[in-house]
């Protein structure tokens, strides 16, 4: 008997502690990055977010929610001023000192660390299980794995310039989501060999690397201010072809969004490589 | 001396020549092939062209402002132009101006560049001319308040049109193209004609207002000569290729160690190394990390600052 009391009691107190450990739900969430506002619209926790950045700027309802700065001069007095439950940073964009300071201040925060396609999917289930929203993170990060696994094709041996700023020139090259999207759907990135996230490129290499493809990344005017660099790579198979294209910006944040990124660039390439829809544009 | 300046002469032509051949991959001049032929002549040519263009302005205007401010620290930015020309490209993208194409960024840069310059000599101007400390001051107090009103607008804006003005001037010769060359060599060879022609009421002006008076020539009048003529080299070089930072300042320097302070002699001397120094300089910046390109404005101030350290070790007398 004895000894089932003190089984009640151990089983009574276990249960109590895991309760006290268990996460609670944060109601009130600052983002610091506009991929993660973004990933916490698609978990569908837009009514928790009490503050986003100014760069915050998809879904457009984002850009309604109070703001507490820019990436890299987040305002710590604007978030302690929300009196959030979390804040959320990444590493990529905020500064290392904004998550020392919160913390200090007693505040929880919560750091992105992804940077590469194929970490996304864990670090939304990462952030769900943080946020308490276990299920719809399972279902966004399995909706992100099958459209790696839909969109990823064997290198068939074309090669793409993809432009992020056309003067001056500079390229996605490896070690960045866009790379990773480029060898997903079967692509050799041409600025590989840079060894540089985002390097400034040389004109004329690009041009002697006689790239099969040229993806722009999208932007305010940016078909009008490629032209000029489009003038002179006049010769690369790509602009010859008529294989130029410019995409969106879903492959620039690593959030919800690269499927979007990923298909538009695998429909593009997939069309001009032959398909008799010539409606790539 | 003047052998000196027909041995630069040659040295620049010398330098023209290995920059447009040299690069990421060198090619032979005397078998081109289709796709080589296009990268000399459409991707080099303009580009060492500009290079030379933007590195002699830069040097004959440090020249002209060191002397006729009569203070050695003078460099073409200090009147603030280049701060004019990317608040007004900033703002004309912003205000959402592409309707020039390619040209949009150079001319609101140049246009923002003479408006600052115009700015800076009414802020000069006293009783009938311009006045050296005056100009000083006003360019000094104006370059703050535009970097100020950029850095407002930078940390304030989302807009992408801010960051592509300022990476623009930030960025270098990799965007050079042949439509802008004709403009930019006008208006350069104006500015410079203009101070090759006052070069000798420039030296006067260097022993102070009296003497150059007392010498035949109005230091009112020569000096708003002068500034004109900078006012057109730099707003040129800023508007074809950003900023570049070192040749203003101190190629002048260099220059006097080798031909002395005589203006007529220093004048071609200075724009003869700042073209080659550039030319140098932007050949390192596309050839090192090929594929990748560092901006030549590093390799100027790389290059030229050391060499310049040891000129200073090795004489007495400066300027």
């Amino acid at each position: 008997m004895r000894r089932l009391i003190a089984a009640v009691i151990f089983i009574l107190i276990a249960s109590v502690s895991q309760a006290s450990e268990r996460p609670e739900k944060p109601e009130k969430i600052v983002s610091l990055a506009p991929q993660v506002t973004e990933t916490l619209y698609a978990l569908g926790l837009a009514e928790k977010i009490v503050g986003v950045t100014t760069f915050c700027d998809y879904p457009p309802e984002a850009k309604k929610k109070p703001k507490v700065g820019g990436m890299s001069n987040p305002s710590l007095e604007a978030i302690v001023s929300l009196k959030p439950d979390i804040v959320i940073l990444t590493t990529d964009g905020n500064p290392q000192w904004a998550e020392e300071r919160l913390n200090a201040l007693k505040i929880k925060t919560y750091v992105v660390r992804a940077r590469r396609l194929v970490e996304l999917p864990s670090e939304i289930r990462a952030m769900g299980a943080v946020l308490v929203a276990g299920q719809k993170a399972e279902e966004l990060a399995g909706k992100i794995e099958s459209a790696f696994s839909k969109f990823k094709a064997p290198h068939d041996g074309r090669r793409i310039l993809f432009i992020i700023w056309p003067e001056p020139l500079i390229v996605a090259g490896p070690g960045t989501a866009v790379d990773d999207a480029i060898i997903l759907v079967g692509l050799e990135n041409v600025a590989r060999g840079t060894g540089i996230n985002y390097p400034k490129y040389s004109v004329e290499e690009a041009i002697r690397a006689r790239p099969d493809i040229i993806a722009i990344g999208s932007g305010a005017g940016m078909e009008g201010f490629s032209k000029g660099l489009l003038k002179r790579l006049k010769d690369t198979p790509a602009v010859k072809g008529n294989k130029v294209f410019f995409v969106g910006d879903g492959l620039y944040r690593l959030g919800p969004r690269v499927i979007d990124g990923i298909r538009e660039l695998a429909e593009a390439i997939g069309s001009q490589a032959g398909e008799a829809t010539g409606a790539g544009k | 001396m003047r052998a000196r300046l027909a041995l630069l002469i040659l040295a620049a032509l010398s330098v023209f020549v290995i920059c447009l051949y040299a690069g990421p991959r060198p090619v032979n001049p005397f078998s081109l092939n289709g796709m080589e032929k296009e990268i000399v002549f459409s991707i080099r040519l303009p580009r060492v062209v500009t290079a030379l263009l933007m590195g002699a302005a830069l040097g004959a205007s440090g020249v002209v402002l060191q002397a006729m401010l009569r203070n050695p620290l003078a460099d073409p930015y200090i009147l603030g132009l280049s701060s004019g020309a990317t608040l007004m490209a900033a703002g004309g993208i912003m205000a959402g101006a592409a309707f020039m194409g390619l040209f949009t960024i150079p001319a609101f840069a140049f246009a923002g560049a003479m408006a600052t310059g115009g700015l800076v000599g009414l802020m000069g101007w006293r009783r009938g001319g311009l006045w050296p400390e005056r100009l000083l001051l006003a360019g000094i107090g104006i370059g703050f308040l535009f970097s100020a009103m950029l850095m407002l607008l930078m940390s304030v804006s989302t807009s992408e049109g801010m960051r592509r003005a300022v990476m623009w001037m930030f960025g270098d010769l990799g965007m050079a193209d042949w439509s802008l060359i004709p403009y930019g060599f006008a208006l350069i060879a104006a500015g410079f004609s203009i101070a090759l022609a006052r070069a000798k009421a420039l030296n006067s002006l260097m022993l102070g207002d009296d003497l150059a008076h007392s010498l035949g020539f109005s230091p009112r009048k020569e000096t708003t000569m002068l500034f004109t003529s900078v006012g057109l080299m730099t707003a040129s070089s800023v508007s074809l290729g950003g900023m570049v930072g070192f040749i203003g300042l101190l190629m002048p320097h260099v220059m006097r160690f080798l031909v002395g302070p005589d203006s007529r002699l220093l004048l071609p001397a200075s724009a003869l190394g700042g073209g080659m120094l550039l030319m140098v300089s932007d050949l390192l910046g596309r050839t090192i990390f090929q594929p990748a390109e560092i901006p030549s404005g590093i390799i100027t101030a790389l290059l030229g600052a050391p060499y310049f350290l040891y000129l200073l070790r090795r004489r007495d007398v400066i300027g």
